[in-house]
This record gives structure tokens, sequence and C-alpha cells, in this order.
């Protein structure tokens, strides 16, 4: 194999889709890493209490949306 | 492994986009899985060894099981509300 066969388009297009999952899989790491703190508290049971599972949902879109009001927040200034 | 070529050491190798494509991913993958096991070990270290003794207990033991399982759990559920479906 040449390098110019790691630079096709169709290379390219699957280096793009590799690096969205990336982010993809990065974004719910760090969110499921930051919620789990903040929901789950004592040990751990057999499952989670409807509490904790509701938590760590409104977490993620918490999450979502101060990074969105930040964003703003940057941009105004 | 490789089908399609007879690799010796030194010469280039045939490989095709496919194939180049799919080592890729394993390789990512076992990153990912990588990262993955080092944030829960982490958590369930917290969590669940909290008082260290001369060696691991049964309610020690499970806690990391039943801990290992919420944290796989709480991915999913993050997962699922920021990009829906089921990630992997």
């Amino acid at each position: 194999m040449d390098l110019s066969e790691l630079n096709t388009p169709e290379m390219q297009r699957f280096y793009s889709e590799e690096q969205q999952r990336a982010v993809v899989t990065e974004t719910v790491a760090k969110v499921t890493s930051e919620c789990w703190d903040k929901c789950v508290s004592g040990t751990p049971g057999n499952k989670f209490s409807s509490g904790e599972a509701s938590c760590l949902s409104n977490c993620a879109q918490r999450f979502v949306e101060t990074n969105m009001l930040i964003w703003k927040k940057l941009q105004s200034m | 492994m490789d089908s399609f070529s007879s690799p010796s050491p030194g010469s280039s190798q045939q490989m095709s986009a496919q194939e180049l494509k799919n080592k890729l991913q394993s390789q990512l993958a076992l990153e990912y899985a990588q990262q993955f096991l080092e944030t829960v070990r982490g958590k369930c270290f917290e969590k669940c060894i909290t008082k260290p003794g001369s060696s691991l207990s049964g309610s020690e033991s499970s806690c990391i099981s039943r801990c290992v399982d919420r944290y796989i759990e709480a991915t999913g559920i993050i997962s699922k509300t920021l990009f829906g479906g089921s990630q992997h």
C-alpha cells in the first residue's frame, strides 16, 4: 500500500465518520462521568432508583444547555 | 489473518481499503474500551473500597460488580439522552 491510498475520497469519508464517532464517544464519556458523580450517591445497587435514572437524564440535558449558554455568552463578549 | 496477501517482513503489504478501515476501527475500539475500563475502575474503586482491608471482601466484590453494571447503564442513559437511539 502506498500512501496515496490513505488519502482517497473514500478514506477521507471514513476518517470524517470516525472523527464524529470519537466526538460522540468522548462527549458521552465526559457527561456520564460528571453526572455519575452528581446523581449516584452511596453504594451502587442492583438497579437505579427512578430518582437516580431521571437525575442522570436531566443532568445530561442540563449539561448541553450549560454548554450552549456559556458558548452564547462568550460569543457576545 | 490477512487472506489477501502473503506479507514478508519488510515488504509492502497489499491491504484493501476495507481491511485498513477494519484495522483502524479495531484499534479505536480497543482504545475506547481501555479508556472506559480506567474510568469505571476509578469510579467503582471510589464507591466500593472505602476502607481497604487485607483482602477484597465478598461485599466489596459484589459492590464492584454492581457498580460496573450501573456505570454501563448510566452510559446508556446519557448516550440515549444526548444522541438518541442506541449507541455502542
